[in-house]
C-alpha cells in the first residue's frame, strides 16, 4: 500500500515529491528523497477533517499528507488507532456528553463548592484586613456619593441610642458602628465590611414618622454584618469572575464579564433575603415586629421604580414584604 | 491557488515574476467546538492540570489548518514546560494577592518588581512561542536580547507615558520593531522597514475614524430624540446620556478590532523574509462587522458560538494575509543552534498579553 506525501528533511525548507509505502513494520520513501523508517519509531499527528497529517521522523524530518482517506487505510492497516482525546474530540456524542458533564460540574461547583469556600475564606481573612477594606470603602463612598450629616446632633444621638438599647436585649448582635451622612443618591442604607452602618439623612427624614421602621432598616444592615455578606461577595465575585474569563475570556472581556455578573446579582438578591430574615427575627427579640421591615420597604418603593428582577440587586419589593409577612 | 503576477510594486524593481502565495486556512466552527469543549471539560476535572495539554492541542489543531504555498504549520510547545510557566504564573499571582494586603511599601516594591520582570517575561514567551512554531520542517526563532527586550518593553512605554503619550505611536513602532526584526526563520532573518511617520499616521487615522464614529452617533442620537420629542416619547436627559454613553462604549469596544486590523496591515506590509515579502489586506470595517455578530451570536447563545466566532475571525484574518514569493521557497536552512527555554510562554498566556504574532 502506498500514497503521496510531501517529505521536508528538517535541514531546509525543500518540499520533496515522495510516495510512502509501508511494508510489515518499515516505512520507506522513495522518489525526490529516500528513507526507510520502523513504524515503531514514527510520530502521526492527530486527524482534523480538513487539515494535513504529519508523520515525523525521530529526527524532526516529517511526511506532509493531504490524502486523508487513503491515509486513513494505511493507518488502519498497520493498526495504529488514534488517541483517546483524539477520538472524544471528533465525536458529536461525547462532546455533548462533555458539555453536559461540564455544565453540572460548574453548576454544583458553585451551588454547593463555592459557599463553603468563600465561608473558609472569610473566616480565615485577617480582621485587618476586613477593616482596611471597610475603611477604603467608606472613603471611596465618602468622596463620591456621600456629605456630612446635617441631621441635628441630637437627633442622631437619639436614633444611636435606641438602636444600641434594642441591640443589647440580642445576644448575637455583630459589632457595629453607626455613621450619619447625607447623601447624592437619595434615601438609603449601606452595611460595609467590618462593621460600619451607613445611614442617608434622606432615609430619616423619609422615616421622620415611624421611627420602628427606621430600626427595622437597621436590623437588616445589621444582617449583613452578620451573615458577612460583603466578603462573601468578594469571594464569589472573584471566583465566578475567575471562571467567566477562564471559559469566555477567548471572546471578549465584555462577553467573558456578562455570567459574573448575573450570578453576582443573584448573589445579592439571595443576600437581601438573608438579611431580611435576619432582621425579622432580632426585630422580635427586641420586642418589635418584622412588619416594621415591610413597611419601610414599602416606604422606600414609593421613592423609587422597580427594574426587571433578574437584573436588581435587591428582590422585588412586594416579594420581601409577601416574605416578611409570612414570618410574623 | 497561486497565481503569477508581474511585479509593478516598488518591492521588485527589476521587474521579475513574483507568486502569490495567500495563506489559507481549512479550520472550521464545528471541529473547534468539539475540542473546545473536550479540552475544558478535561482541563476542569484535572483541576486545571490538563489545561496545558490543552493549549498545545488547539494551538497544533490552529497551526496545522494554517497552509501557506502547499505547507502547513506545526507546533511543538510541551505541555509539561506550560504547565511549569502556568504554574509560576499563578504562584506570582497569588503572591501579589497576598502581599497587595500588606502596608503600602512593600506592595509598591512588589509592583516594581512585577514590572521590572515583565520585559524578561515576554522576552522568554517570543523564544518560546516562535521557537516552537515551524513551517517546512524550519522552525522559528527570536535572536532579540533581553537588552532588548527591556528597551522595547519598558524603556520605550515609560517614555510614552513621561511624553503625555506623544511618542506613543514611536514606542509602538519600536516594539514592532523588536518583534519583527529580531524574529528568525531557521538562520535566516525577518526584516521590517516600517518608519515611525507610518505609526503616526496609523494613529491619526484611528482617531479621525474614532472621531467620526462619534459624531455620527452623536447626531444620529440627537436626530432620534428630536423626533421622538415631536411625539412627545423623548427620554429625559439622563436616560439619552445613558443611551448616549452605551452606544459610545459600544463604539470603543468596535475601535479595539479596526486599529488591530490596521495595525496588520501596516505592520505585514512591511515585513520581509529574504526576497519575499508579506502582503496584509484586512478590511477594518470587515473586522468590525465580524467582531459585532460575532458577540450578538455568542451573547444569543449563551456561549455556545463561541468556537465558531473565533474560527471565523481567524480565518478572515489569516486568509487576508498573502506571501510574495521572490524565486523558490526551497532554500531557508535550519539554524542549527536555536534553543529556547520554557517559562515565559505559560506566564505570558496566563496573564493575558497580546503578543500579535
Amino acid at each position: 500500500m502506498s500514497i503521496h506525501a510531501a517529505y521536508f528533511d528538517g535541514k531546509t525548507s525543500r518540499r520533496y515529491r515522495v510516495v510512502l509505502t509501508v511494508e510489515g513494520d518499515v516505512a520507506s520513501i522513495s522518489g525526490e528523497a529516500s528513507r526507510r523508517c520502523p513504524l515503531s519509531q514514527l510520530r502521526v499527528s492527530e486527524a482534523s477533517r480538513h487539515g494535513t497529517r504529519l508523520v515525523t521522523f525521530p529526527d524532526g524530518a516529517y511526511l506532509e499528507i493531504e490524502d486523508r482517506e487513503g491515509f486513513a487505510r494505511m493507518l488502519a492497516a498497520t493498526g495504529h488507532t488514534d488517541g483517546l482525546v483524539s477520538r472524544l474530540q471528533q465525536s458529536w456524542r461525547a462532546t455533548l456528553l462533555a458539555a453536559l458533564a461540564m455544565a453540572a460540574i460548574i453548576a454544583l461547583l458553585w451551588r454547593f463548592a463555592l459557599p463553603v469556600a468563600a465561608d473558609l475564606v472569610a473566616t480565615m481573612l485577617p480582621s485587618s484586613v476586613e477593616s482596611r477594606l471597610g475603611d477604603a470603602t467608606m472613603q471611596a463612598l465618602d468622596a463620591r456619593l456621600l456629605d456630612a450629616s446635617r441631621l441635628p446632633e441630637e437627633q442622631q444621638q437619639h436614633i444611636r441610642t435606641r438602636f444600641s438599647t434594642l441591640a443589647a436585649s440580642t445576644a448575637d448582635t455583630p459589632h457595629f458602628e453607626l455613621l450619619f451622612r447625607k447623601s447624592r443618591i437619595g434615601p438609603n442604607a449601606l452595611a460595609l465590611p467590618a462593621g460600619r452602618i451607613v445611614l442617608t439623612d434622606e432615609l430619616v427624614l423619609l422615616l421622620a414618622d415611624d421611627e420602628d421602621a427606621l430600626m427595622a432598616v437597621l436590623a437588616h444592615e445589621l444582617g449583613h454584618l452578620h451573615h458577612r455578606h460583603m466578603v462573601h461577595r468578594l469571594v464569589h465575585g472573584a471566583a465566578v469572575g475567575a471562571a467567566g474569563m477562564a471559559l469566555f475570556g477567548d471572546a471578549s472581556g465584555l462577553v467573558a464579564a456578562l455570567p459574573p455578573l448575573m450570578l453576582d446579582l443573584h448573589y445579592s438578591r439571595n443576600a437581601e433575603r438573608e438579611a431580611d430574615l435576619y432582621a425579622a427575627h432580632w426585630l422580635k427579640a427586641g420586642g418589635l415586629s418584622a412588619a416594621s421591615l415591610a413597611a419601610a420597604l414599602e416606604r422606600l418603593n414609593g421613592a423609587k421604580d422597580d427594574k426587571p428582577a433578574y437584573l436588581s440587586t435587591h428582590p422585588a419589593t412586594a416579594e420581601r414584604i409577601a416574605r416578611l409577612c409570612k414570618l410574623r | 491557488m497561486s497565481a503569477i503576477l508581474p511585479a509593478t510594486d516598488t518591492p521588485f524593481p527589476d521587474g521579475q515574476l513574483v507568486m502569490v502565495e495567500p495563506v489559507s486556512f481549512t479550520g472550521t466552527g464545528a471541529e473547534y467546538f468539539r475540542i473546545w469543549i473536550t479540552n475544558t471539560f478535561l482541563s476542569i476535572i484535572t483541576l486545571g492540570i490538563y489545561s496545558a495539554w490543552a493549549k498545545v492541542r488547539r494551538t497544533r489543531y490552529f497551526y496545522g489548518n494554517t497552509r501557506l504555498a502547499g505547507a502547513s504549520f506545526d507546533y511543538h510547545g510541551e505541555p509539561k514546560a506550560i504547565l511549569k510557566g502556568r504554574a509560576l504564573a499563578l504562584l506570582l499571582l497569588v503572591a501579589y494577592q497576598l502581599f497587595s494586603e500588606m502596608p503600602g511599601l512593600l506592595a509598591g516594591a512588589l509592583a516594581l518588581l512585577l514590572i521590572a520582570a515583565l520585559p524578561w517575561l515576554i522576552w522568554r514567551s517570543l523564544q518560546f512561542k516562535l521557537y516552537n512554531t515551524s513551517y517546512r520542517s524550519i522552525r522559528f526563532g527570536f535572536g532579540g536580547s533581553v537588552s532588548g527586550a527591556y528597551v522595547a518593553y519598558l524603556l520605550w512605554p515609560a517614555i510614552a507615558s513621561l511624553t503625555a503619550f506623544l511618542l506613543a505611536p514611536m514606542a509602538h513602532q519600536r516594539i514592532k520593531r523588536f518583534q519583527h526584526s529580531e524574529s528568525r526563520y531557521g538562520a535566516s532573518r525577518f526584516c521590517f522597514d516600517a518608519r515611525v511617520g507610518r505609526f503616526y499616521m496609523l494613529y491619526l487615522k484611528a482617531f479621525l475614524v474614532f472621531m467620526a464614529g462619534v459624531i455620527v452617533l452623536g447626531l444620529l442620537l440627537f436626530g432620534l430624540q428630536v423626533a421622538l420629542g415631536k411625539r412627545g416619547m423623548a427620554l429625559e436627559a439622563y436616560g439619552g446620556t445613558l443611551v448616549f454613553m452605551a452606544v459610545l462604549y459600544a463604539w470603543v469596544m468596535l475601535m479595539y478590532p479596526v486599529f488591530n486590523a490596521m495595525l496588520q496591515n501596516l505592520v505585514w506590509n512591511h515585513t520581509a523574509i529574504g526576497p519575499h515579502r508579506f502582503e496584509s489586506r484586512v478590511a477594518p470595517g470587515r473586522v468590525a462587522f465580524i467582531t459585532l455578530t460575532n458577540l450578538l451570536a455568542i451573547v444569543c447563545t449563551l456561549g455556545l458560538y463561541m468556537p465558531f466566532a473565533k474560527m471565523r475571525l481567524m480565518k478572515y484574518q489569516l486568509e487576508s494575509v498573502a506571501l510574495l514569493v521572490d524565486g523558490s521557497l526551497d532554500d531557508f536552512v535550519a539554524d542549527a543552534q536555536a534553543r529556547a527555554g520554557a517559562t515565559g510562554e505559560g506566564v505570558a498566556d496566563l496573564l493575558d498579553f497580546d503578543l500579535s504574532l
